[in-house]
């Protein structure tokens, strides 16, 4: 009893750590789902040449910030237990996001961000549905969850592209840049996940996760609809 | 095939979550975000919470700067830059010089034509004091100045139509660009 109680003392203030960064985090002025904050555009539309610390810089802040690729990550670990499990998801997703941002910034492929970002909004929809057993329980049949990720990510390198097409980069070296970009990326997407696992982790220890599980990834739905439904409004009125 | 253990909900249970998330989704879309993104506010419940401030006009004020743009030659330019000055409004875009420092410029408009003050502030003054080397309206300028002081130089352009205006700015000599202030 004296343990438990001990116990249960530690893991509140883990929590309440955790939760004062949150709250840190959300309040920070310069959170985008969409785009770049003015300070970025200011010097992405200035810089020439190689600039390794600053695009990775901007990489991963636009991953740590960007809640559409969070809340998709989020949903994609939500019931996965076992780290090989996480890494393999994790490594898929990279794989599908980094292909797509260095061939369409590299081949310069044209793909409107709103309509991206939309599609990237639904993919946060999908999982929540997934999680709930949705595909089994209606459709009889459950969709490759690797395969699923994989493709998914495609779409989200595609909206990190979009984000630097909407600078004319310098040509020459841009290659190094992306790379930096793309590195800051995982860097972003790694101190994200261990911030997610970290109180998912905690949360899996107590039996409200499970019974809130269906809560959560309605939630999930949400917000992936709010991202959908806000894209989408955004394109209509930007045609 | 699946590494995970996902429960399947019941149906039920999944009918009453799609719902709940459409619901949810559509309500906070129409309530908040739209009110606080775009302006558009059917229930009013927006403009209570005071959110429709948020939202800005669509492409207004999007003052921009591009540096050396594609498919201009810079010749014997040092810089090259297209500023767009957005419909009713106005923009300052500055040098610093040191005194006696030389710049010479040329700048064309996209066609309209824009009020101008091309005008110097002293380093380090505070009291709000300028001199104006030129004022006028005209969609283009250009010719040399030798800086009186030293500080920023630079023009100050006023867009009175209704559509953006780019203006195309080439310039040589010894200063330092400040950029769009």
């Amino acid at each position: 009893m004296e343990k438990s109680k001990h116990l249960i003392t530690d893991r509140t203030s883990i929590f309440s750590s955790v939760l004062v960064m949150a709250v840190i985090f959300l309040l920070s002025p310069e959170v985008y789902a969409h785009g770049v904050d003015a300070n970025t555009k200011q010097f992405l539309l200035a810089n020439q040449g190689v600039a390794i610390g600053p695009f990775l810089y901007i990489g991963s802040k636009h991953m740590v910030t960007g809640y559409d690729h969070l809340l998709f990550l989020l949903g994609v670990i939500f019931f996965l237990f076992r780290t090989k499990d996480i890494l393999l998801y994790v490594s898929l997703f990279t794989l599908g996001h980094s292909l797509t941002l260095f061939f369409g910034v590299l081949g310069n492929i044209m793909v409107n961000p709103y309509l991206i970002d939309a599609i990237i909004g639904l993919s946060v929809v999908y999982k929540g549905f997934d999680n709930l057993g949705g595909f089994q329980r209606i459709f009889g049949f459950q969709p490759n969850t690797k395969a699923a990720v994989l493709i998914f990510g495609l779409f989200h390198g595609f909206g990190l592209a979009t984000k630097l097409q909407d600078f004319a980069l310098p040509e020459q070296d841009l290659w190094k840049n992306l790379l930096a970009f793309n590195i800051g990326v995982e860097i972003g997407q790694f101190l994200a996940l261990l911030f997610i696992l970290i109180l998912l982790n905690f949360w899996r220890r107590f039996n409200s996760f499970y019974g809130f599980s269906v809560i959560t990834n309605t939630l999930l739905m949400t917000g992936g609809l709010i991202l959908f439904g806000y894209q989408m409004t955004s394109y209509v009125l930007n045609v | 095939m699946n590494d995970s253990n996902i429960p399947v909900q019941s149906l039920k249970t999944l009918i009453i979550s799609m719902l709940s998330a459409v619901f949810l989704a559509f309500v906070l879309l129409i309530t908040v975000v739209g009110p606080a993104e775009f302006g558009i506010d059917p229930t009013g419940l927006g403009k209570m919470m005071g959110l429709t401030i948020l939202a800005k006009p669509l492409e207004k004020n999007a003052k921009t700067v591009v540096s050396c743009p594609a498919g201009v030659e810079l010749e014997n330019w040092l810089d090259i830059v297209v500023i767009t000055v957005p419909e009713a409004s106005g923009l300052e875009y500055k040098f610093h010089l040191n005194k006696d420092a030389k710049l010479e410029y040329a700048w064309t408009t996209s066609g309209d034509k824009l009020y101008f003050d091309f005008h110097g502030e002293p380093q380090g003054d505070t009291s709000g004091y300028f001199k104006s080397y030129k004022e006028a309206t005209d969609s283009q300028f250009k010719g040399a100045l030798a800086a009186p002081f030293t500080g920023s130089h630079g023009w100050y352009w006023e867009n009175k139509t209704q559509t953006p205006v780019r203006v195309t700015l080439k310039t040589k000599g010894q200063y330092t660009v400040k950029g769009l202030m």
